[in-house]
């Protein structure tokens, strides 16, 4: 299905739409510019039905619990309030400025202005991840051409589609497409349309994109990253189970499949047997999550455990001494390894845990510094500034408690930068 | 491989009381296996299965899912011809066959397809519901689908997929003019292929408010799955009905067929419409949190397990499909062998993460 122009078309339309979408772009960019207050009325409008009820029906695929938990975030996120703090939190309060005089030299009116035409390419991981990057690219006034992951269920598109039902006006910059990553020659016509191309995945969809993209487009990377807990002087931390328990809740509800979702537990140890003492006192933590999260969905089930079965298998192909030490509950697993490198666990709620001594941290980090984003810390209140510090220091981009390595926090960058930022280019025009 | 010859040799498709020729086939087929493959050995020595002695039955045999198989390209020796899997998600796996597993699978096929009472020396017009062969398909359905063309002696063979610049397309029409012709001739008409297509042209000549009174002896054959259209799977009461009423073919004379391509065995259904597991397989249901073996009447990952192979490691494999192990011993038909049920699949493979790196981007697209 493609949304072209407010309408609904049929996938094999695609190279005429596309044709069309040529000549249309240089009319819309000439003829006006997109306020960002018709897209914030607009999502407000979302969140007012989002909250009536009226998408329940849409919703109901997800369980329970977690429409709530979605519905309490739109509530607070996608309010007129908090969109304006955004757009003045990443864009800052000088949206349009006159230079200061200065002796010898003319002044220069200073404005952010859209990029132009955004092409993103979503991925499928967070369930309205595409709906929102498009948001943000229409927030910053840009043309936007969306291509939507295959594991979308239909629901970034009727979200999308609401938005213009509520703002007639914006169905001038959204452009959605259903081709296949596989189209090559789809997705080249839609990256030449474009000025920049917004793009999340794994270092291999960057790879293919840059490849694929014209010289002279702006690659606007959101990469894959790997996330990590930093447990120091556990004994010593303020309520170590409880911290160990939200370490776990946060394994057993990403099941590790998001950029912030902790891959492996670093110890400050150099000792493996403090490794395994560790993971035994860990792995009945963990197995109570999992069991608190399973879903009663037998395909599911089946999946996840046929994917962390065959990435078992893989590890045993790579280097088949490697892990030997493994705990295994039911549906999870603890595995030790005595590296300390930083790197994809077998996922599904089968952990890594490695050893880190402090004085290791920086080299350590340095060798996986284009995957840092998160660290999660269990560690003693007085211990937190110091870590945070040097984790900060050494690349990381989020330090949170164990618990919140996947949460979101209101005014968070993403990656280390604003979202909004990446979608404007700032214009001078003398005065 | 004396075992394995000895195990197709067998006169009974469906004799129950081959489990310990079966086994001895099996580990025989270890032993090649990891001396043959090093990825396999590895895998085996990671499980702890070291030697055929810590293979106590079937069930203890290392299982490589059908999702590894398709990210790794498994070798155990010299092979003759490779089949592809029909790579329904976009990836496929490699299978290699040695002359001696062509063999066990000629040997096995005429005995199965003789008991069904499939094979015939009358001649017949094929009416493929499935791939016409093109130099650029490699898989197996395809093959098999073909091959099936020859249980009988055939006077003419029509293909519902056609191979065009765009890919495969199906070409409806073409089916319905050769089935008006069929219908006026004396031979019999044998449909085989994608039980999806079948259904959709019974669906279709309804529909239009068509019907064909086929010469006797016509049948329906099935195979491949109804892949991508499990949705639309039509309950198998439906199917038989419209059979009756749009093409004239009684049920007794709609056979299904079931298999893998990493697991070549011939599945075919009996009067009562169950796939019994022939001497040549054993199945094992696996727990979906654990893998642990479950028993009859439970559902779970179907792990299918046949030493008909040594050119690959396919020993003992499972699909990701959802399955149950019935009690056979009070099936009308006379089968006292257990039969499998295929209820579903697990949820799509192209998990959603970042983490792994979105898997359904670009994937392995080199521009």
């Amino acid at each position: 299905m493609i949304l072209f122009d407010g309408k609904t078309y049929e996938s094999s339309e695609q190279d005429r739409l596309l044709t069309e979408l040529e000549k249309r772009i240089p009319e819309i960019l000439a003829k006006k510019q997109l306020s960002p207050e018709v897209v914030i009325e607009a999502v407000a409008c979302l969140r007012e039905d989002l909250l009536k009820g009226r998408f329940d029906d849409l919703l109901s695929s997800f369980p329970s619990d977690v429409v709530e938990t979605y519905k309490i975030q739109a509530e607070a996120l996608l309010s007129e309030e908090h969109l304006h703090k955004k757009l003045e939190t990443e864009l800052g309060n000088t949206f349009e400025y006159v230079t200061d005089y200065i002796k010898g030299f003319k002044q220069i009116r200073v404005k952010k202005m859209p990029l132009g035409v955004l092409f993103h390419i979503s991925a499928g991981n967070m369930d309205f991840l595409p709906a929102y990057s498009l948001a943000e690219g229409l927030m910053t006034g840009n043309i936007n051409i969306l291509k939507l992951p295959s594991a979308d269920n239909g629901l970034s598109l009727k979200l999308i589609m609401q938005l213009i039902e509520y703002r007639p006006e914006l169905k001038d910059y959204i452009y959605v497409f259903d081709t296949s990553s596989s189209d090559i020659q789809g997705m080249r016509k839609m990256a030449e349309l474009s000025n920049a191309i917004s793009v999340w995945g794994s270092d291999m969809a960057i790879e293919a994109v840059r490849g694929l993209a014209p010289t002279g487009v702006k690659i606007i990377e959101w990469g894959q990253k790997l996330g990590f807990c930093y447990i120091t002087r556990l004994d010593e931390a303020e309520d170590a189970d409880k911290e160990l328990e939200g370490l776990a809740s946060h394994i057993a509800t990403t099941k590790q499949l998001l950029c912030s979702s902790c891959q492996v537990i670093y110890l400050d140890t150099s000792d493996i047997e403090e490794l395994k003492s560790f993971a035994g006192r860990f792995l009945p933590i963990l197995e109570n999550a999992v069991n608190r999260n399973k879903t009663e969905e037998i395909g599911i089930r089946a999946r996840d455990t046929l994917v962390s079965y065959t990435q078992r298998l893989k590890g045993l192909l790579g280097e088949e001494e490697k892990h030997e030490n493994v705990l295994r509950g039911r549906s999870c697993s603890v595995i030790i390894s005595a590296d300390n490198i930083l790197e994809l666990s077998p996922m599904m709620c089968n952990v890594l845990v490695k050893p880190l001594p402090r004085d290791k941290i920086g080299e350590v980090l340095y060798k996986s510094r284009y995957h840092l984003q998160t660290a999660g810390l269990i560690c003693p209140e007085e211990d937190r500034r110091h870590l945070a510090e040097l984790f900060t220091q050494c690349g990381l981009i989020r330090v949170t408690k164990a618990s919140d390595m996947s949460a979101y926090f209101p005014g968070e960058c993403h990656d280390g930068e604003y979202a909004l930022s990446r979608y404007v280019r700032i214009v001078n025009v003398e005065e | 491989m004396k075992l394995r010859r000895k195990l197709f040799a067998s006169k009974d498709p469906y004799d129950c009381t081959k489990s310990e020729l079966f086994l001895g086939a099996c580990k025989e087929n270890f032993t090649h296996l990891i001396n043959n493959c090093e990825d396999y050995k590895k895998i085996c020595d990671g499980l702890g299965i070291h030697s055929p002695d810590d293979i106590k039955s079937p069930a203890d045999i290392p299982v490589i899912p059908t999702m590894l198989m398709k990210q790794h390209d498994f070798r155990s020796g010299r092979y003759m011809i490779m089949a592809t899997s029909s790579g329904t998600s976009g990836k496929m796996s490699h299978v290699r066959f040695e002359f001696g597993a062509l063999i066990a699978a000629l040997k096995m096929s005429i005995k199965v397809t003789r008991y069904h009472g499939i094979m015939s020396f009358r001649p017949c017009r094929y009416i493929v519901m499935g791939y016409k062969p093109h130099r650029s398909n490699k898989t197996a359905v395809a093959k098999t689908a073909y091959l099936t063309t020859f249980l009988a002696p055939a006077i003419s063979r029509r293909f519902i997929l056609k191979h065009t610049s765009d890919g495969y397309k199906p070409d409806f029409d073409s089916i319905i003019k050769a089935l008006e012709k069929y219908e006026k001739g004396k031979a019999p008409v044998r449909f085989m292929g994608f039980p999806s297509y079948t259904f959709f042209l019974f669906r279709m000549l309804e529909e239009k408010g068509l019907s064909f009174k086929l010469p006797k002896g016509s049948k329906i054959m099935l195979g491949g799955g109804w892949k991508q259209f499990y949705q639309e799977a039509a309950d198998k009461e439906t199917f038989y009905k419209l059979a009756k009423k749009t093409l004239n073919i009684d049920e007794e004379n709609i056979t299904e067929f079931f298999g893998a391509v990493e697991h070549p065995i011939l599945y075919t259904d009996c009067s009562a419409h169950h796939f019994h597991v022939p001497v040549y397989s054993n199945i094992v249901i696996r727990d979906p949190d654990t893998l642990e073996p479950l028993e009859m009447g439970k559902t779970g990952l179907v792990n299918l397990i046949s030493p008909l192979c040594k050119a690959t490691p396919i020993l003992s494999i499972m699909t990701d499909d959802l399955g149950i192990l019935h009690d056979g011993s009070t099936c009308p038909c006379g089968v006292k062998s257990p039969y499998l049920e295929i209820v579903g699949r697990v949820a799509p493979e192209d998990i959603k993460t970042c983490a792994a790196g979105a898997a359904d981007i670009l994937q392995g697209v080199k521009v």
